[in-house]
């Protein structure tokens, strides 16, 4: 990973009418970095993402991108990113071919060029087997990639990803996660945001959780849950429904209950899995799960928020 | 390829694939065409069925009359051997106009030298109702000048001047007609441009890139430019085939003033299509506003026909210089340095609408 930053926001705001929709925020992205924004819907993230791409105008700060100061240099700050957001921003009668040369077009590329990139595209997105076809003729896998290529079509260095993957059942999903690597391992600074946890974690080398419009943590998904997600814990599932009896039997440990499932906290859990299994067996209740749970980024957001990340909708 | 001409490209190719576009862009000047054509293409464009009841004991004379009348080609005779009946026609419209020939008409003609004919007129029409007075009372003019020698006592010497061409109704028609895709058809393509790629969500990507909002405009012009020249060119080669007017087809000065004219008319639409919230808004903005439109620019009657404050009104539109280059183009033989005005009033007129879209761009799209 570079030294250098690529991407810099500092005290950033953004009001609709009354309400503030980026609080205050501040934070830099390394060149090569993967960096992820997550939060849940509503928290700030398509909005912040928005005016980084100067598709929204903000009240207060400053963002430096690439070098260029995105008020000053704004068609230079917009030459350098490739901006991909949730909907897929293709023109369903054109092929894809046709919208590659159009987005190509957008930027003035040359047909040199253009051939190079479109050959990026296909050997690191995999499109090239629906290059000629129609893009109503797709499906939503293929029209992601499909966008996916005509953002970044002028070969940006920053590339953001506005939650790429929303909606895409699992396979697609860590097919779309290594497509996100490959851009990685090209140079590429990748910024995206997501309320999938797993996915932050999964391909993100830093990660700022967004909430009410404001950066609530931000560093390493590993330090994060280290540092805020507290100790691996004891999660236990009983057979029969038999949650108060295992409770009475494991009244000696800190026992919670999440959703029927019984979490018991330890400093080292490792040292009491047997010892609890065994007490729960012996008195007659058996399990379906006994298993140690590290700490995830969604408990870094529960203990930041009190609160999950799925449980709120619309994001504006 | 620049991004200028990267979106007139896309353009142009998505007009090609919307069938539903491209079939109503070719249909809408021939259906108008094949329309005008039916209506004005004739020699004489109006004929109406009048009823006629001839009550004259000598019909010598009344049938002189009704055979001048009839010469006129402007109307079909229906026979009736009552007024009643007659005008029960006339209450259903069947017929336009009831004339009624008394008994002793061709009697009192020849010996009193004054005789009276009755003429029931359809008021519900009053076009209509006006032209067939007119054409009775100079058939009976005429006819009783030539029966009787009858001689009027002031002689009207009557020329009719003509600049350039001489000219028909269907002559000073289609420059009329070749406004309707400067005014329509570059409107409601513009319209389109900008408004559309915000509902499909396509103006996010052009936003997001660094083209210049100019561009944006110029590139959409580009593509609207083509498609009115599409409905242009099919309207003109219809409009020669069809109607063969006798009009001077300069093209090196038509062109230009059609060039300056569909600028004018994109321009209007692409400020319609950054203020549209969706597409059905500013569809029906550019609808209401070129239909209000063709009454003030001269498209099919002289503004002069209009009350005076509002002919101050179609003066300071653009489109009027135009409608008013190509008659004198086409009618008038105009030259070059006739269509200074004209031309240099179209030019700063669409560079101020390109201004206001601009800043409109700026400020509604991108905020």
């Amino acid at each position: 990973m570079g030294q250098k930053m690529i991407i810099e926001v500092e005290g950033l705001v953004k009001h609709y009418g009354e309400v503030k929709a980026v609080d205050g925020v501040s934070f830099s992205v390394e060149e090569g970095e993967t960096f992820g924004l997550l939060g849940p819907n509503g928290a700030g993230k398509t909005t912040l993402m928005e005016i980084m791409c100067g598709l929204r105008r903000f009240d207060q700060g400053k963002v430096t991108i690439h070098g260029f100061d995105l008020v000053k240099d704004s068609i230079k700050v917009r030459a350098s990113i490739g901006f991909c957001p949730q909907e897929t921003l293709l023109y369903d009668l054109l092929s894809v071919r046709e919208n590659l040369a159009f987005s190509a077009a957008l930027y003035s590329m040359s047909s040199k060029k253009f051939k190079e990139r479109v050959e990026f595209s296909s050997k690191v997105l995999g499109v090239s087997e629906f290059l000629k076809r129609r893009v109503q003729q797709l499906s939503g896998g293929m029209k992601r990639r499909a966008n996916l290529a005509a953002s970044i079509i002028h070969d940006p260095p920053i590339v953001i990803l506005d939650e790429p993957t929303v909606g895409f059942d699992p396979t697609i999903k860590r097919e779309f996660w290594e497509l996100i690597r490959n851009l990685k391992s090209y140079g590429k600074t990748v910024l995206l945001s997501t309320h999938d946890m797993y996915e932050a974690d999964e391909i993100c080398d830093r990660v700022a959780i967004m909430e009410k419009g404001k950066i609530a943590a931000l560093d390493k998904p590993h330090v994060l849950k280290k540092t805020i997600g507290g100790e691996p814990s004891l999660h236990i599932k009983v057979k029969e429904s038999r949650v108060k009896k295992a409770l009475k039997i494991l009244e000696k440990y800190k026992c919670t209950v999440v959703a029927d499932e019984i979490q018991v906290s330890a400093t080292n859990p490792w040292e009491i899995m047997t010892e609890v299994s065994d007490k729960l067996v012996s008195q007659g209740v058996y399990t379906d799960k006994v298993e140690i749970v590290e700490p995830s980024l969604e408990d870094v957001f529960i203990k930041l928020s009190g609160r999950r990340l799925t449980e709120e909708e619309g994001e504006k | 390829m620049n991004s200028t001409m990267g979106i007139a490209v896309k353009d142009i190719k998505y007009f090609f694939r919307e069938r539903g576009t491209l079939f109503w862009t070719m249909a809408f000047p021939i259906l108008i065409m094949l329309l005008f054509t039916a209506i004005f293409g004739r020699q004489i464009p109006f004929n109406a069925t009048i009823g006629l009841v001839n009550n004259d004991n000598q019909p010598t004379l009344s049938e002189g009359l009704i055979s001048v009348f009839n010469s006129t080609g402007l109307f079909t005779i229906k026979n009736f051997t009552t007024q009643t009946d007659a005008l029960k026609e006339l209450n259903a419209t069947t017929v336009r106009a009831v004339i009624t020939i008394p008994q002793n008409f061709s009697q009192d003609l020849m010996s009193l030298g004054h005789a009276t004919v009755s003429l029931v007129v359809d008021g519900t029409s009053p076009d209509a109702a006006q032209l067939i007075r007119s054409a009775f009372k100079t058939s009976v003019v005429a006819y009783y000048k030539a029966v009787l020698n009858y001689t009027e006592p002031i002689t009207v010497d009557e020329e009719t001047s003509f600049v350039g061409q001489k000219v028909g109704y269907k002559e000073n028609l289609v420059p009329g007609m070749l406004c309707y895709p400067l005014l329509f058809s570059s409107m409601v393509v513009s319209t389109g441009a900008i408004v559309y790629e915000r509902e499909r969500g396509t103006l996010k990507k052009i936003r997001a890139s660094p083209i210049r909002p100019i561009n944006v405009l110029i590139g959409k012009t580009i593509a609207a430019l083509f498609q009115t020249a599409i409905t242009i060119l099919i309207m003109a080669v219809l409009a020669v085939t069809l109607l063969a007017p006798a009009l001077n087809w300069n093209v090196q000065l038509l062109i230009p003033i059609m060039f300056l004219g569909s600028m004018n008319g994109i321009a209007l639409g692409l400020i319609i299509s950054c203020i549209g919230r969706a597409p059905q808004e500013a569809s029906n903005a550019a609808t209401t506003i070129a239909i209000v439109l063709q009454f003030f620019i001269g498209m099919y009657f002289p503004i002069e026909y209009l009350p005076t404050y509002l002919q101050q009104i179609g003066k300071v539109i653009p489109m009027t210089y135009a409608a008013q280059a190509l008659r004198d183009i086409m009618i008038r033989n105009a030259t070059f340095a006739d269509l200074l005005i004209p031309m240099l009033t179209l030019t700063l007129s669409a560079a101020i609408l390109y201004g206001i879209g601009v800043l409109l761009y700026r400020r509604w799209v991108e905020k």
